[in-house]
């Protein structure tokens, strides 16, 4: 609007002055020249908008709008979704979604920490000397490199460990990297993207709903209910799961059941969070005894009658008898004379026993002991009953600390407020016995018949596998035909295949967007390992402390900067178009890897543009396409996000009613893990963070590290507006005034956080949301030679890595770090 | 609803729903984008508070944001948006001495970067204390102009501009330009609760009008007599299981 100002010389100079402040910020490595557009520039500029799909690590999904000026990325906003199903059938309600995170965006992608070239190490590992050097030569560095490596070592010692930094589809945990491994032979970490804390609780609900021995599951999967589906629910209980902070959209869903239908919000937390004011009820537990909570909630539901008869006859192992000599299921072939191998049931219409498929049965008895030949044979169910015993409100609350009055009302809303729905946070999994937390919920959800159902289950991430995986050929876009899929080497054992070469010797490493080197847990080790390797490779789009350690580091493009699919967590296919140019020299992984195949000499593999490869990926316009997409268009999958087949809508895991288990029914009583003592979900003290462990008189408080609403694990963490509401971006120690005072610590001191495995120091915060005897310091702070958002270490010095053995059984979900089940002490800091 | 006419003015009203604030700061990036706002201000910000004013709760161990009012396990922990209140009668356009400060009959108050002189006299005067003033040249992130990104007139006024000249005061616009555009102000459209509904207080079948009228709607301090058009909906005390 041109009209005459006494202030119009200010668009004039403001654009000088936003030139100057790009300048400034650059502040890593050479300052760039005009690649950002000034002030001026953008003023007189056209803007265009794109829709997008937000691929950082979050549970949300978010759909972004992205204004686009002159080539730069202005504005971001919510988008919204498509209303029709792949299939063309209404979808449900679902709002358009976006965070503090997602907003901040264009800080991140325009960020001074932002890795503009590619780089080698001149100065020792980690001295953060480096030299700029071009694509070709880091491209031709890294073949060589890892062509020697795998000549020496076998080609497995070339170990590539995509991660969840992106949930893209060609890039991040299920991208492109894992191909290349294939391609080349080379060993890779997790596809899931569970294995660093995240596996504990799959692995559970594999054991009760999954028999990870049949081929065609896989290995093992994991799955939720859709976010929607909350609203279908009479209760929601959110264990161990700030989802108002960590997945905050999600929490709107939860707030409509709330205020539209009544439903009732209770949080089951160690700590007073956000989820916990706004619920209706709050639950203080100890940290890492949730099965104990869980068992005595069942020992209510057996006091109370409240079990669901039919439900647990109809789709669990419950009626089914136990051989009492050894704790297997009793045969039918070798109790009744002329039966096939079959699962043993007592008919209460006719007082016999008979096989399960009997088609004389009746009604199988889901409780008592009964006489079969001479042995007393209870049913799972009774088993159950017995175990849960013990866990009188009484006893309950001397291990849970949760008041025996409120165990007893935990117990009258699950046998009255029906369906119940659960929502578990991965706090719940990150302890070593996190399967079992698992195990415990789907056994309470099962007896209340809360499976399968609309409103019900146990749901960690919406969709999870269901979105993630199911409409995508992944097996192969992994390993292209004539090549063999990469050898599966876990996080976990990254340091003994290293150190002691088990399971196989391992001297070369790229981590394309995955910060291990903070991130993982007993950073100390890690860290050393790394020190160890020959040769180590780092693309991403900032410098983290894992690209301080790397000998080559590639600039990699943030979303806006490629064309990629995100269908992670809902439901909803998101195009993600290529919105502007790659900022510096920035490249995709997908070029990236195959500039390096190319030398390596299986440039063969990487012929695809972003857009072939995610038409063959999803088989689009084919017939063979997965039921959830099958039918859909290139055209309209770009043009808008397409909700996903799915049957039922909102989508619910297991609405059938079949389990693709041993029985085909819901194994709460879980055979298979009789060696570990593990059949019943009968409660065990955390490995480390017990008051039974004699480390307890040394290490008095439970040190936990959760996530904030101010990032995502490492990303987003020094970004200028969300380090303004985050103290700064300066990390700090929540205590409890009644734990600060014993030890003289003032609100703002600095403290000394230790153990056997390291130390940290951090500013002490005082809140009373924490339970005394815990403590926690948010993750993902940075501790990078040029960032510290800690005054010394970082939370993962004092984490540690103990695998637990019985998910092992669990292919797909074989070890986990148990970010939690960790103590410590707290001290004041000289400094 | 009746048709309107050509002459017809909106009254121009916010509602925030407390009870699904969580404290995210959304709304406040989403301000701090829209408008370009400088490192170190905020034209929205968002308060830890307790749900009910009047709580006897133990005030919080220290005085962080998020740090929950009472002693664990019985806390209490809410939260409270405040950004410009777009007072009917409002103390800044009465002791501003140029009158830079206005009020539209819209309800939007706004400051005119043209008058504005710096003297700081609205600052004061405001009770709420969601005006800033632009002592030096402002720093942004990530260092290019972000938002709405061009200059905006009312009333032959300039009441926006990407970058503030120092020696003005500023604060929230009620997103004037999005508006007047029929568009939603950029916190209402960002807010992940879905906690802000803006409308037209002046139809008596809008959202906002039954919200203000019988949904319990309260004004920020109505004591001082500022009349505001931003109205908060206060923690419910509700009865688990029913609605």
């Amino acid at each position: 609007m041109a009209k005459f100002s006494r202030r119009s010389f200010l668009g004039g100079s403001a654009a000088v002055a936003g030139g100057l402040v790009v300048a400034d910020h650059l502040r890593f490595f050479e300052p760039s020249t005009g690649e950002l557009t000034s002030s001026e520039e953008f003023l007189t500029g056209k803007e265009v908008v794109y829709r997008t799909g937000h691929s950082n690590n979050c549970d949300g999904a978010c759909g972004h709008l992205v204004h686009v000026t002159d080539g730069r990325v202005t504005m971001i906003g919510p988008a919204e979704w498509g209303t029709t199903t792949v299939s063309g059938e209404q979808a449900p309600t679902f709002h358009p979604r976006i965070c503090l995170r997602g907003l901040s965006q264009i800080s991140n992608t325009y960020s001074p920490d932002r890795i503009k070239y590619p780089y080698k190490r001149v100065g020792e590992r980690g001295s953060g000397k480096w030299q700029r050097i071009t694509w070709d030569e880091a491209t031709t560095l890294i073949a060589t490199k890892f062509k020697e490596i795998q000549e020496k070592y076998g080609k497995t010692a070339v170990w590539v460990a995509p991660y969840t930094g992106s949930l893209a589809l060609i890039e991040g945990v299920i991208g492109a990297g894992f191909r290349f491994a294939s391609v080349i032979g080379a060993s890779a970490g997790d596809s899931e993207g569970d294995n660093e804390g995240d596996s504990a609780t799959p692995a559970g609900w594999n054991y009760v709903l999954v028999d990870p021995t049949n081929p065609s599951n896989a290995g093992g999967f994991f799955t939720g209910h859709e976010s929607v589906d909350f609203m279908s629910a009479k209760t929601i209980v959110f264990w161990a799961n700030n989802v108002a902070e960590t997945s905050l959209p999600d929490w709107r869903i939860m707030c409509d059941a709330r205020d539209q239908n009544g439903t009732r919000l209770v949080a089951v937390d160690p700590r007073f969070t956000v989820t916990s004011a706004q619920s209706d009820e709050f639950v203080p537990i100890r940290p890492g005894a949730d099965t104990a909570l869980i068992d005595g909630i069942i020992h209510q539901i057996f006091e109370n009658g409240t079990y669901d008869s039919a439900y647990i006859r109809a789709n669990t192992v419950g009626p089914y008898l136990i051989d009492p000599s050894d704790g297997k299921w009793l045969r039918a072939n070798k109790v009744i004379a002329g039966a096939k191998d079959d699962y043993v049931v007592f008919d209460e219409s006719d007082n016999k026993i008979k096989a399960a498929s009997d088609p004389t049965l009746k009604t199988a008895a889901v409780m008592g002991t009964h006489k079969v030949g001479n042995l007393e044979a209870r049913t799972a169910l009774q088993a159950l009953a017995d175990m849960a015993a013990k866990y009188t409100p009484e006893y309950t609350e001397k291990v849970t600390d949760v008041p025996a009055a409120q165990v007893v009302s935990l117990g009258q809303i699950w046998g009255a407020s029906k369906p119940l729905a659960v929502r578990v946070g991965f706090g719940l999994s990150h302890w070593y016995h996190g399967d079992l937390h698992m195990q415990a919920l789907l056994t309470l959800q099962a007896i209340t018949g809360n499976i399968g159902v609309h409103g019900g289950g146990v749901t960690t991430f919406a969709g999870g596998m269901a979105a993630t995986f199911a409409p995508f050929d992944l097996l192969d876009f992994w390993a292209p035909k004539g090549t063999k899929l990469y050898t599966l080497l876990e996080p976990m054992n990254f340091c003994d295949a290293v150190e002691k070469d088990d399971p196989f010797p391992v001297r070369a490493a790229w981590f394309p967007i995955d910060n291990f080197a903070q991130q993982m847990s007993d950073r100390n080790r890690i860290r050393a390992a790394m020190e160890k390797l020959e040769f180590v490779v780092v693309s991403d789009y900032s410098l983290t402390a894992t690209a301080d350690l790397a000998d080559v580091i590639l600039p990699a493009c943030t979303y806006f900067e490629k064309t990629d699919l995100l269908s992670s967590n809902n439901f909803y296919l998101q195009y993600m178009p290529k919105i502007i140019d790659p900022l510096f020299e920035s490249k995709s992984d997908l070029d990236a890897v195959r500039m390096i195949a190319e030398k390596m000499g299986y440039g063969e593999y990487f012929t695809e543009t972003p857009e072939e490869f995610l038409k063959q990926i999803m088989h689009i316009g084919q017939p063979d396409a997965d039921p959830s997409t099958r039918g859909l268009t290139w055209e309209r999958l770009t043009t808008e996000a397409v909700r996903l087949n799915t049957d039922p809508m909102p989508y619910v895991p297991f609405f059938n009613q079949q389990y693709p288990t041993r029985s085909g029914k819901i194994e709460f009583y879980v055979e298979m893990l009789l060696p570990f003592d593990q059949e019943l979900c009968d409660h065990k003290e955390p490995i480390e963070a017990s008051p039974t462990n004699p480390l307890y008189s040394k290490y008095p408080l439970v040190f936990l590290s959760t996530h904030t609403k101010f990032r995502t694990h490492s990303q987003f963490v020094n970004l200028p507006w969300l380090k303004e509401i985050n103290n700064g971006g300066d990390g700090f120690l929540e205590i409890n005034p009644r734990d600060a005072a014993p030890r003289g610590i003032a609100d703002g001191d600095v403290v000394r956080i230790f153990n056997d495995r390291g130390e940290m120091k951090v500013r002490a915060r005082l809140t009373e949301s924490m339970k005394p005897g815990v403590v926690n310091c948010y993750q993902g702070g940075w501790d990078t030679i040029r960032v510290k958002h800690y005054i010394e270490g970082h939370p993962n010095n004092l984490t540690h890595q103990i695998a637990k053995p019985a998910q092992a059984l669990i292919p797909n979900f074989p070890s986990n770090a148990a970010y939690y089940d960790v103590l410590v002490q707290v001290e004041t800091s000289g400094a | 609803m009746a048709a309107k006419k050509d002459d017809y003015v909106p009254h121009h009203v916010m509602v925030i729903d407390t009870n699904r604030c969580i404290g995210c700061w959304s709304c406040a990036i989403a301000c701090k984008q829209v408008n370009n706002e400088p490192l170190g201000y905020f034209w929205n910000r968002v308060l830890t508070t307790a749900p009910n004013q009047s709580t006897t709760a133990k005030a919080p161990a220290s005085d962080n944001l998020d740090v929950p009012w009472g002693t664990y396990p019985n806390c209490e922990l809410a939260y409270l948006p405040v950004a410009c209140q777009q007072c009917n009668d409002a103390p800044c356009v009465k002791v501003c001495p140029v009158q830079a400060t206005f009020r539209r009959d819209d309800g939007t108050v706004l400051i005119d970067y043209n008058r504005c002189i710096g003297c700081r006299y609205c600052m004061a005067a405001c009770p709420y204390g969601v005006r800033i003033f632009n002592w030096g040249d402002s720093q942004h992130a990530p260092g290019g102009v972000v938002g709405y990104g061009k200059e905006y007139w009312t009333e032959d006024r300039l009441v926006f501009t990407p970058e503030r000249p120092k020696g003005v005061v500023e604060k929230c616009t009620f997103c004037v330009e999005r508006i007047d555009v029929g568009e939603e102000p950029y916190c209402v459209v960002a807010c992940p609760m879905g906690a802000r509904i803006f409308g037209d207080v002046n139809d008596p079948e809008s959202q906002v009008s039954e919200l203000v009228n019988v949904g319990g709607g309260e004004q920020l301090h109505p004591e001082l007599g500022t009349n505001p058009n931003v109205y908060y909906l206060p923690v419910a005390k509700r009865v688990p299981g029913e609605s």
